[in-house]
């Protein structure tokens, strides 16, 4: 009964343990994806509200260094979170996309 | 009329001293991700601050005796030294992430990182603590945060939809990422139930000498005051769901959120939404300070007052210059201050329940109180809140390791 039981206990920790391997790798990715394309619509907007002087050049570079800084973080943790070709494209356009949006802004701003 | 002066005199300084870098972080994080969903958050955590708000200050005014007097004389120093202890820390985060606030609100208007501004913003709040008074540190900075309407503005310039933003104030469940709604809805909690507010709501009322006449003016003033400032932080939650949530913004970075008034108001909102950071969390800076030094000099026993000369009240004064100096170093080392706001407003939801359960207590207490004690709305609304606090304790750390990111 005892023996029952403790295989009970470690066939559920093994399905546990499968299911939550398995459903973090999905996420992680996702959560990257994200961070990558939240920064491209921060860029797109602030060149944008930079355009039509709302905002200062001062306050846009230091949005250009933030998205920087994330890119870079990003292009480091990225490589663990990918797991087949499609999740390595859907990578690749995600930071082209941020590396884009860095240089226009940088564009607008004169850097 | 000098009573209908000093309940508008209330109102306002609530009003102007209600958004501070937690509400304003959360709300637009809320927002940004999930529209105007969290909005029924920051109306339950509005109600609460106002119940909480409500009760400490009528504590005082018929006690004579602040919330931490009291917890101490009726529970004992071996109870006392939990909340001393969970508010000391918790506060002393949330300190830090104030100064955080100024700092990246002088970084944003000059190019200059924050944490050079560390230090300077610790020594000019020391300097006004030590030279000043209650009434400028509470009213004068309360004025100039006024500033923070600024988003009601922005918020009824893009103009949003009012019946759904009607339908968000009841509470409502997410249709996807659960963890992360869950803990946005606990930060939001936090950021508008910290035990600091009350605390020195209370302390405040003896500052200010209330007696039982002022019981109408701690009503309306808990009342209307957080009512108003709500709506304050409601609307930053509504900038930041018709600005950033259908670009697919996130909040990651204190940068991205200047952009929520730069798009509806242009160059101005940007310019009023550095002076609104920069404003409220100075003043929230200011009333920490105090509030943990009143919290340390009531329960030690030692004489306190900021209205004193800080040679009468020198352990007073030696506690906030102390305290202030050292929440501004983990800036001054680089220290993230948007993650340390979220974890300082999770941190304080989870230390609710060692400020608000004593409370039901004390708020029943005959000899406290005399007739003044709790009538059934209070004491509903309090076992509510202290619930809720159970509740945000039991959830804190599992919601900060599941969707804290």
């Amino acid at each position: 009964m005892l023996q029952s039981a403790s295989v009970r206990r470690a066939a559920l920790a093994l399905v546990v343990g499968v299911a939550i391997a398995g459903c973090g790798a999905a996420p992680e990715l996702d959560q990257q994806l994200e961070t990558l394309s939240s920064w491209t619509a921060t860029l797109e907007l602030a060149k944008e509200r930079h355009g039509a002087a709302a905002i200062s050049t001062t306050y846009a570079t230091q949005l250009a260094d933030a998205a920087r800084s994330a890119l870079g973080k990003t292009e480091q943790q990225i490589g663990h979170a990918v797991h087949s070709r499609i999740d390595s494209s859907y990578a690749a356009d995600a930071l082209d996309s941020l590396r884009g949006a860095i240089r226009q802004l940088d564009a607008e701003t004169g850097r | 009329m000098k009573k209908w002066g000093e309940i508008a005199l209330g109102v306002v300084t609530s009003i102007g001293g209600f958004l501070e870098v937690g509400s304003i972080a959360t709300s637009v994080q809320g927002g940004a991700i999930f529209h105007f969903q969290l909005a029924w958050v920051l109306v339950l955590g509005t109600a609460s601050l106002a119940f909480l708000m409500e009760m400490t200050g009528r504590l005082a005014a018929v006690s004579r005796r602040t919330y931490a007097d009291l917890l101490r004389e009726r529970f004992g120093y071996r109870f006392f030294v939990v909340p001393l202890l969970a508010v000391f820390i918790v506060s002393l985060l949330v300190l830090t992430s104030e100064i955080g606030g100024v700092a990246i609100a002088l970084q944003l208007a000059t190019g200059i990182a924050f944490r050079w501004w560390a230090i300077p913003i610790a020594l000019i709040g020391w300097l006004l603590l030590w030279r000043g008074t209650f009434s400028i540190v509470e009213q004068g900075t309360a004025m100039l945060g006024l500033v923070a309407l600024t988003f009601a503005v922005g918020a009824v310039k893009l103009h949003p939809d009012w019946g759904t933003l009607g339908r968000a104030l009841l509470p409502s469940t997410p249709s996807r990422d659960s963890a992360r709604y869950w803990y946005i809805a606990v930060s939001m909690l936090g950021a508008s139930i910290s035990p600091y507010l009350y605390l020195f709501y209370s302390a405040g009322a003896i500052e200010d000498a209330w007696t039982i006449e002022y019981l109408s003016v701690n009503r309306i003033t808990a009342g209307l005051g957080n009512l108003f400032g709500g709506g304050l932080a409601i609307a930053a939650l509504v900038t930041a769901a018709l600005v950033f949530e259908p670009r697919g913004i996130q909040v990651d970075r204190y940068e991205q959120i200047a952009l929520v008034l730069a798009t509806p108001l242009g160059r101005a909102g940007l310019v009023l939404f550095i002076a609104t950071l920069c404003i409220t969390c100075f003043g929230s800076t200011l009333e920490i300070a105090l509030a943990i030094a009143y919290l340390l000099a009531q329960g030690f026993g030692w004489q306190w007052s900021e209205n004193l000369k800080p040679g009468k009240d020198a352990r007073f004064s030696t506690s906030y210059t102390v305290l202030i100096v050292l929440a501004a170093v983990p800036i001054a080392l680089g220290a993230d201050p948007l993650q340390l706001t979220n974890l300082s407003m999770v941190v304080t939801a989870a230390s609710l329940p060692v400020t608000v359960i004593p409370l039901l207590v004390l708020m029943n207490d005959g000899d406290v109180l005399d007739t003044h004690v709790n009538g059934w709305i209070s004491n509903t609304a309090l076992v509510v809140i202290a619930l809720l606090s159970v509740v945000l304790l039991v959830a804190a750390l599992p919601l900060q390791l599941l969707g804290g990111g």
